[in-house]
């Protein structure tokens, strides 16, 4: 392989493994925050109404993340 | 997903013109720097959704309230890292 090539191979594999970790820090999180509030006395299977509560924890999660990310972001950048 | 990806092992590293070394740390360290502040994100989710998403899910949606709250959450653990900072910074004297 030639140095172009290797180099952008490298970028993607980095750039892919950053994503994979990033993803599994979210699921990681959801799971905790949204089992807790969903599903407070586990059954012998999940109900429709702990499946809807999940799938809007999701969403709300997901809301949250952004808000901080945005506010976050926001912040380190003024302090430069 | 990994037969997307070619093998990069020494050999084919060996092969980087010094250009593209100095291309790839810098990509490198942006990347790096970027993984921390995405870490800092996840860890400041996790403690203001627990303060500021009380009580049952009804939508998916944030209402004015969270929504309000989860950016004040941010910027005041912001706040209080300066904080900590100052503290220790005073303590070293």
């Amino acid at each position: 392989m030639e140095s172009e090539t290797v180099k952008s191979e490298v970028i993607k594999q980095v750039k892919a493994q950053y994503a994979i970790d990033n993803a599994r820090q979210l699921i990681d999180k959801v799971n905790e925050h949204c089992f807790e509030k969903c599903v407070p006395k586990p059954g012998a299977s999940l109900s429709s109404s702990e499946q809807t509560c999940f799938t809007q924890c999701m969403e709300k999660y997901m809301a949250a993340w952004n808000q901080v990310s945005a506010t976050y972001i926001r912040r380190i950048q003024q302090e430069h | 997903m990994s037969s997307d990806f070619s093998p990069v092992d020494s050999s084919n590293l060996s092969r980087l013109s010094d250009k593209d070394k100095t291309e790839l740390r810098q990509i490198m360290t942006n990347e790096e720097q970027k993984a921390r502040v995405q870490a800092s994100v996840h860890s400041l989710t996790d403690i203001c959704f627990r303060k500021c998403i009380t009580g049952t899910i009804r939508n998916g949606k944030l209402d004015k309230n969270e929504e309000g709250c989860m950016a004040n959450c941010a910027d005041r653990f912001v706040d209080v890292s300066h904080l900590t900072l100052k503290h220790l910074q005073n303590m070293r004297g």
